[in-house]
């Protein structure tokens, strides 16, 4: 199944928490400002409805996505409001792949972790938490994963500063 | 809370592991953790696995990773496009060529730049003999691990040649960066794609060896049938990938099923298939069953090969690009089948010279966190045949 014919199952199966979706485009010749797109097209979807969107994914026979590739969190400038959550899901019995993206409030970062619908993320989300601030609730198994215990900050977020020291070794 | 397993099985549910020739003998000890790590050889690397055992049984374990942390994705947000490149070599340093290619293909989906066709066929001759390169070195460790030396210096053997062929072609052993944006960074000297064909014949001679010296080897066989066994539902659900879902019985590989480069003319034209574990030896997804898709997939890995060298034309071999590198605005995920499975870049660019995002999603970090399910209920001994069998490499799971 292409994008279009995925997009258009998801809104008869009314998969909860689906807001929209996002598909590269050509550059506006009239608008100089206009950029276009390149890439891959997504569906958005309410980060706090993104496990019971992607279990949905999961378990409808025509989508049929049974692994959950990849989750990870971008943080797309300093003064940007929000992160963005993004997965991927791809299903072997269809060929076909989905990108996800839902946005979450730096603010409040929090989401219903994934883990009872794929245990896969349960790793990415773990890395995600470390790398990002963000807290996904009802994770099995919160500890970080990459970085030590005692790491203070969240390094992959635009505002990240980085240490001076770390246990008395300068980082200068 | 960071020196503690927590997934330790409860008494009542402790099995060994019986066939019909052995006797279990019910004696319980008070259970003991252990650090398998991190600087244990079999552990490939920098990786620590702690354990819960009751005797020889492990009630639970739980890897600890990140002493090969090298922040691959935040430089990835500092460096110029291009000069990311060199990064991608250092994650599955087994299998740099797969790694350029990924991250290559990741950005051109953004600039949808057309690779020249010679270029496309360097790339997938580069891949495959990188995938059996890497494979030998999964295939004799494995051997090395569990107790079996000779087949490592032979597998070793062959790999030499391979790397020589690399250093003949970009000058580097290890670390290529030969796979650019746009294409490969330089044409094939005079008389590579002879070698090329040699080394071809003579690996296709040097193969059964692998199979008589180790993989059919009754030692070998005892020690990894039924051992560490995936079952299918498992490997979906953790989002294995590669030899790992296919060592389960499952036909996938990107190559044929979602096709990037020529890999679907490839194809096509019949020139190679998938080799998928039919638990021959013991129970389907076992150890045993992972390592003989590992074997079987070097001579695939030949035939693509062969097909490429057949199908040879002349040109260029990179394309037109500026040395600074503006990708438009988007943002695109690409994965390709690497020697451990897939390999994805999630890449996001605002327009400038820099990526906002990279993201890399490691096959062996994926494929590594199956481990804290299949372990528990093994013996300690059988504990490395399973973490080799899972052939991950710490720089990636680290990155």
């Amino acid at each position: 199944m292409d994008f279009q014919g995925i997009l258009d199952r998801l809104t008869a199966i009314r998969a909860p928490g689906l807001v929209g979706s996002d598909e590269p485009r050509k550059a506006d010749p009239k608008d100089k400002k206009d950029k276009g797109r390149a890439g891959d097209p997504f569906a958005i979807v309410d980060a706090q409805l993104l496990s019971e969107f992607v279990r949905a994914c999961r378990d409808d026979d025509r989508l049929h996505f049974e692994q959950l590739v990849d989750l990870t969190a971008t943080d797309p400038s300093k003064d940007a409001a929000e992160l963005w959550i993004n997965v991927q899901l791809l299903s072997l019995k269809f060929r076909h792949r989905l990108a996800i993206k839902a946005l979450l409030p730096k603010a409040a970062a929090s989401l219903p972790s994934l883990v009872p619908v794929y245990r896969a993320s349960q790793w990415h989300e773990r890395e995600c938490a470390e790398m990002f601030g963000i807290r996904f609730v009802g994770h099995p198994d919160p500890r970080n994963i990459l970085l030590p215990d005692d790491w203070v900050g969240s390094p992959l977020r635009k505002d990240y500063e980085f240490p001076k020291e770390y246990h008395g070794i300068s980082c200068e | 809370m960071a020196n503690e397993v927590t997934n330790t099985m409860p008494p009542s549910t402790r099995l060994r592991r019986t066939d019909a020739s052995e006797v279990t003998v019910d004696i319980r000890t008070p259970d003991l953790e252990i650090n398998f790590g991190p600087q244990h050889p079999a552990t490939h690397g920098v990786m620590r696995v702690l354990m819960r055992t009751d005797g020889e049984l492990v009630t639970g374990a739980q890897p600890h990773l990140g002493y090969l942390h090298r922040c691959a994705e935040k430089i990835g947000e500092n460096v110029e496009w291009l000069q990311y490149l060199p990064y991608t070599d250092r994650y599955d340093y087994l299998a740099s060529m797969n790694n350029n290619l990924g991250y290559s293909l990741a950005v051109e989906a953004l600039l949808g730049v057309e690779i020249p066709r010679r270029a496309t066929l360097i790339r997938i001759i580069c891949a495959e003999l990188n995938r059996i390169g890497s494979h030998l070195v999964a295939f004799g460790t494995y051997g090395l691990d569990i107790g079996a030396f000779t087949p490592f210096l032979y597998c070793f053997r062959e790999r030499e040649w391979m790397m020589s062929l690399f250093e003949k072609i970009c000058g580097a052993r290890l670390t290529y960066s030969y796979i650019r944006i746009g294409g490969v960074f330089n044409d094939a000297p005079p008389g590579w794609f002879e070698e090329v064909a040699r080394f071809c014949d003579v690996f296709e001679q040097k193969w059964p060896e692998y199979v008589d010296l180790l993989l059919v080897n009754q030692i070998y066989v005892k020690r990894t049938a039924n051992v560490g066994v995936i079952s299918r539902e498992m490997a979906l659900d953790f989002g294995l990938s590669g030899t790992m879902v296919r060592g389960s019985g499952i036909d996938w590989d990107l190559r044929r099923d979602m096709p990037y480069m020529c890999y679907g003319e490839i194809w096509r034209d019949g020139a190679f298939t998938i080799p998928v574990a039919k638990g021959e030896m013991g129970a389907l997804g076992d150890c045993w069953d992972r390592s003989w898709v590992r074997v079987m997939e070097m001579m695939e890995s030949i035939k693509i090969v062969r097909w490429c060298l057949d199908h040879m034309v002349d040109g260029a071999v990179i394309g037109e690009l500026p040395k600074t590198l503006k990708v438009p605005a988007g943002e695109a995920y690409v994965g390709i089948e690497n020697p451990r499975g897939e390999l994805g870049h999630y890449v996001v660019s605002d327009g400038g010279k820099v990526s906002v995002r990279t993201r890399v999603r490691g096959p062996s970090f994926c494929n590594l966190a199956v481990l804290e399910d299949i372990l528990p209920g093994s013996l300690v001994g059988d504990a490395v045949a399973i973490i080799g069998s899972t052939d991950i490499v710490v720089g990636e799971t680290d990155r």
